[in-house]
């Protein structure tokens, strides 16, 4: 490989909606990596989802060339990062394989809760920051306060920082050479045992398993032996290439390089985000730093809506698997929705995009239940197990007691919605560690929260409390004892165990009341009255009553009605199917779905 | 069996829940219409020459509104292309506020043996919030011409500000004016007609309230010797409209004018609901037809089912096996214990109990194929 003291390796990091993937496509489209044509929107934000809800999901990296003002010409690699609080693992491990990282702020919004989780991120892994204001075209943007809320809440000196406005492609120049003047070329001895950090992959149908490396020492070649460090088996390697953007082979990647590894790998779990590779015949012996295992953090059943169509279901969420090593799943059963998977995530973004990916990719209707996290139960023979299905709880009789995750919160504000934050926070069993005046317009507070309490709607709820203004960002911290129950539903007398969940005891009530409201709401009146009681163990905490069916007839049906009835008769018959027999009532599904609201606002 | 439904598209004004094809200003076609409606029987006869028909239905519209003298003609076209059994029922929809001794007279030389009044209600304020150009005094008159003669009243519930003491009350004018034969129906507020906005405006009672009203309807009905034949028909002992039945025992019929619906030899055919275009096609010795659909087995099946579930009589059992080569009971018998709590089986019939027929759709849809 040439001159490393030409390469740049960064990455772009932002809070959502500040224009991350706008100036990536800005960057690639001035190095001349893509043509103005040729730029779909966002680049980078290559699945559907991504560019509809404005995300990044999966990362792709990309290489790109630019010729500086010194009049040499340097090779950059950019690596885009996910953009929410649910993959901070996955962000992490790509800034580990950076020397950089671009921060931008909004220049009317300021700094954010995802800016500063990422710059810590960033510190953490040692990069050299640059931070960019963004969006200066716009009216309400105020460069200047955005460069002081840099300095003072963050530390970093702001003075030098581009301002930019990546969607009118204003000031792009700057950043460029910014990159060249103030990031670090990489490190790294190309003659050393070969290091190599997998910061993502993904499985192609033809070469397997595609690893996303950063070369942090030795070399990798097409006919090379590797493994990881965390598994025993060892693989050939068939290729090896760069990205430009898309997969380009180039035989060799050497220290400093970011690039692609193509290995015959079968199955993306055996290679671990944040895991080592190393040479098989020549090994390191010390592993990068920064690996950890992944864990699910929220936890859902999936059941296709056509019970007929299980096997359909099992295909699409293996395939998804393939390319998401963080989606695990264990097949489930319900007596109220049949056969399905129980599935975890890495928090509830990353579940709506799978369920979502399922629907669409895949065109399967699916019924979820509600989310669940995972409950440490400490039995009374002294055993510990973790339960995250509520259906799966022991007796009561054996539980000598529970504990929940409980995650650190930040919440970013204007101080006008201090108060209804303060009283969310407290609704959701909060507990106030601090808060910090970042500047006259900017709060920081800092809550424990336990992790059940904010994977329902606490995330719209901040939204709509503060109007939009207050950003939130959590990361869990551990369990801590709580006095927990199991909510059960029943319909017309019978458990509905999809309906079933782990609640506080505090709430039990409250939420029994609201299950049961929203219930005899969604449930269609049936031929016979349907009492809908919430009830914890035995007891019966809230009941409401689905009123029995009064008039369902067409009034006349002579013979110009006939079709018209017949029509009728087959769509209530077609709405039946999307119906989910309990005991003798019978629940649309959306049902399932509804009573995630829990919350009438 | 087989009927003849002959549709006169044309009325005074509309009413505010009418959403049937009648052209309140097209009065004037009337006679040109009627022509096309003779010259329709006229392409129809030779495929439709073994049929003996047992009832004609004049319906509308308001046939009462047109020239009395088109409906003789009419009533001799009919017998001209078709064979008519001896005894058949012969009904003309009449509204009360358009007859007179002489259109009666008249009707009744040609051979027309029953008539259906629009009464709707006996309350005046109701019959001019709903767009009647009747009034409850009109409805009186127009009884008086027909004492002694077969004629029905229809009667509509689930009106705005309307109470059970209107419905029974209304019942009991019916009753006492010598109607032997009560229609009572659910006002169906269609999308389209002003009482839609009534509905979304939520100034029409609720169902719940309207099965209420019917049920009070129902009670008031038996008092006066009114027994239910079908969920929205009610008579005296004997007095069932023929013509309807044969709709709900999946009889044959055949239709003549605009937006009129055929159905024989399970072919089911719907002419078109445009005026002009009904004219077009008739004096271009074109068929008006704008729908044709052959029903396979499964469908006669269900529409048999779903109509004889309307009725008192419910689904002959013998007739089933006769049409489907099958055991009702067996075939169904899954379906049949689910809704075992809401339906009556004996040798002869399978029926829904009676107070659950306000509640049908649930009970039928149980015998359906999704789409």
């Amino acid at each position: 490989m040439g001159n490393k003291r030409n390469v740049r390796n960064f990455c772009i990091i932002a809070h959502i909606d500040h224009g991350k993937s706008t100036l990536a496509d800005r960057l690639m489209e001035r190095t001349g990596q893509v043509s103005e044509r040729d730029m779909e929107a966002q680049l980078l934000d290559s699945m559907d989802i991504e560019r509809e809800r404005g995300i990044t999901i999966k990362l792709t990296p990309v290489r790109m060339f630019y010729k500086a003002g010194d009049g040499q010409e340097y090779e950059f690699n950019l690596i885009d990062t996910p953009g929410h609080v649910d993959f901070t693992y996955e962000v992490s491990r790509s800034l580990a394989a950076c020397e950089g990282a671009i921060l931008i702020v909004d220049a009317s919004q300021g700094v954010e809760a995802q800016t500063l989780a990422n710059v810590y991120l960033a510190l953490e892994n040692n990069l050299e920051i640059l931070p960019v204001i963004n969006k200066v075209d716009l009216p309400s943007a105020r460069p200047e306060e955005a460069k002081k809320e840099i300095e003072e809440v963050i530390g970093l000196d702001a003075s030098y920082a581009p301002l930019v406005s990546a969607k009118e492609g204003l000031n792009i120049e700057e950043v460029l050479e910014d990159i060249v003047k103030y990031f670090p070329a990489p490190s790294g001895d190309d003659t050393a045992p070969l290091k190599a950090l997998i910061f993502d992959s993904y499985y192609d149908n033809y070469k397997g398993v595609i690893l996303f490396v950063r070369i942090k020492d030795g070399s990798v070649k097409a006919g090379d032996k590797i493994k990881t460090f965390r598994s025993s088996q060892i693989y050939d390697v068939v290729e090896t290439g760069v990205f430009s953007p898309g997969l380009t082979p180039k035989n060799g990647l050497f220290a400093g390089d970011v690039g692609y590894i193509a290995a015959s790998i079968k199955s993306i779990q055996d290679v671990a985000v944040g895991d080592t590779v190393i040479n098989a015949v020549n090994p390191a012996t010390e592993p990068l730093p920064g690996y950890k295992q992944v864990q699910s953090v929220v936890f859902c059943g999936i059941y296709p809506l056509d019970g007929s169509r299980f096997n359909d279901l099992k295909d699409a969420i293996l395939k998804l698997q393939l390319n998401d090593a963080s989606l695990i799943f264990e097949p489930d059963s319900s007596v109220a929705l049949g056969f399905g998977f129980r599935c975890g995530f890495l928090g509830l973004l990353h579940m709506e995009i799978i369920q979502e990916r399922i629907e669409r990719e895949f065109g399967l209707e699916i019924i979820t239940t509600a989310p669940s996290v995972s409950y440490k139960v400490v039995k009374t023979d002294g055993e510990e197990i973790f339960v995250d299905n509520p259906s799966h709880l022991p007796p009561v009789s054996e539980i000598e007691h529970m504990e929940e995750p409980i995650v650190k919160a930040d919440i970013y504000s204007p101080p006008d919605y201090l108060g209804q934050i303060m009283d969310l926070c407290r609704e959701k069993r909060g507990v106030f560690l601090q808060m910090t005046y970042l500047d006259k317009s900017r709060v920081r507070l800092e809550y424990n929260l336990p992790l059940n309490e904010i994977i329902f709607d606490f995330f719209d709820a901040v939204k709509s409390r503060t109007r939009g203004y207050a950003s939130f960002d959590y990361e869990l911290i551990g369990y801590e004892r709580s006095k927990l129950v199991k909510l059960d539903i029943l319909l017309n007398g019978e458990v509905c165990d999809a309906l079933s969940m782990i609640v506080h005891e505090d709430s039990a009530y409250t939420r029994g009341r609201t299950l049961c409201e929203n219930l005899k709401e969604a449930i269609p009146r049936q031929l016979f009255e349907v009492p809908v009681q919430a009830a914890i163990g035995g007891k019966i905490i809230a009941r409401e009553t689905v009123k029995a069916v009064r008039k369902d007839v067409l009034a006349k049906c002579y013979g110009g009605d006939i079709t018209r009835k017949k029509k009728l008769l087959e769509k209530q018959k077609e709405g039946k199917k999307r119906m989910r027999q309990i005991g003798n009532v019978e629940v649309p599904s959306e049902v399932f779905m509804q009573i995630l609201k829990t919350n009438k606002d | 069996m087989a009927g003849i439904y002959i549709h006169i598209p044309f009325c005074k004004s509309k009413c505010s829940y009418c959403d049937f094809t009648s052209f309140p200003d097209k009065l004037c076609y009337a006679e040109s219409y009627m022509a096309c409606v003779y010259r329709e029987m006229a392409m129809r006869e030779k495929e439709l020459s073994n049929y003996i028909f047992d009832t004609v239905y004049i319906g509308g519209g308001t046939p009462s509104v047109i020239d009395e003298k088109y409906i003789a003609m009419l009533i001799a076209a009919v017998k001209k292309h078709f064979k008519l059994a001896d005894n058949s029922e012969i009904t003309i929809e009449i509204n009360p506020g358009t007859v007179s001794a002489g259109k009666i007279a008249l009707y009744e030389k040609c051979g027309i043996n029953r008539y259906s009044v629009g009464l709707q209600t006996a309350v005046d304020g109701q019959l001019a919030d709903i767009g009647r150009v009747h009034n409850l005094k009109d409805y009186l008159n127009c009884a008086k011409l027909l004492k002694g003669k077969n004629f029905s009243a229809d009667v509509m519930i689930g009106l705005k500000n309307q109470n059970i003491a209107d419905i029974e009350y209304t019942i009991s004018v019916a009753a006492k004016s010598g109607a032997s034969h009560i229609s009572m129906y659910a006002l169906t507020p269609e999308d389209g007609t002003p009482v839609y906005t009534d509905y979304l405006n939520g100034e029409l009672p609720d169902g719940d309230e309207v099965a209420e009203m019917y049920a009070a309807g129902v009670k008031k009905l038996a008092s006066f010797g009114f027994e239910r034949y079908e969920v929205s028909n009610f008579c005296k002992k004997g007095m069932e409209s023929r013509h309807n039945l044969n709709y709900w025992r999946r009889g044959e019929y055949i239709g003549f004018g605009v937006a009129a619906s055929s159905c024989i030899n399970d072919t089911r055919v719907t002419n078109t609901f445009d005026l002009d275009e009904y004219f077009k096609c008739i004096l271009s010795g074109h068929f008006a037809v704008i729908n044709s659909e052959k029903i396979d087995k499964r469908g006669q099946e269900e529409e048999f089912i779903m109509l004889a579930l309307r009725t008192s009589e419910g689904l002959n059992l013998k007739r089933y096996a006769e049409l489907f080569g099958e055991d009702f009971s067996v075939k169904y018998s899954r379906q049949i214990k689910k809704v075992q709590e809401y339906v009556e089986v004996n040798e002869i019939s399978f029926k829904i109990k009676s107070r659950f027929l306000f509640v049908q759709n649930s009970i039928i849809v149980e015998f359906f194929n999704a789409v």
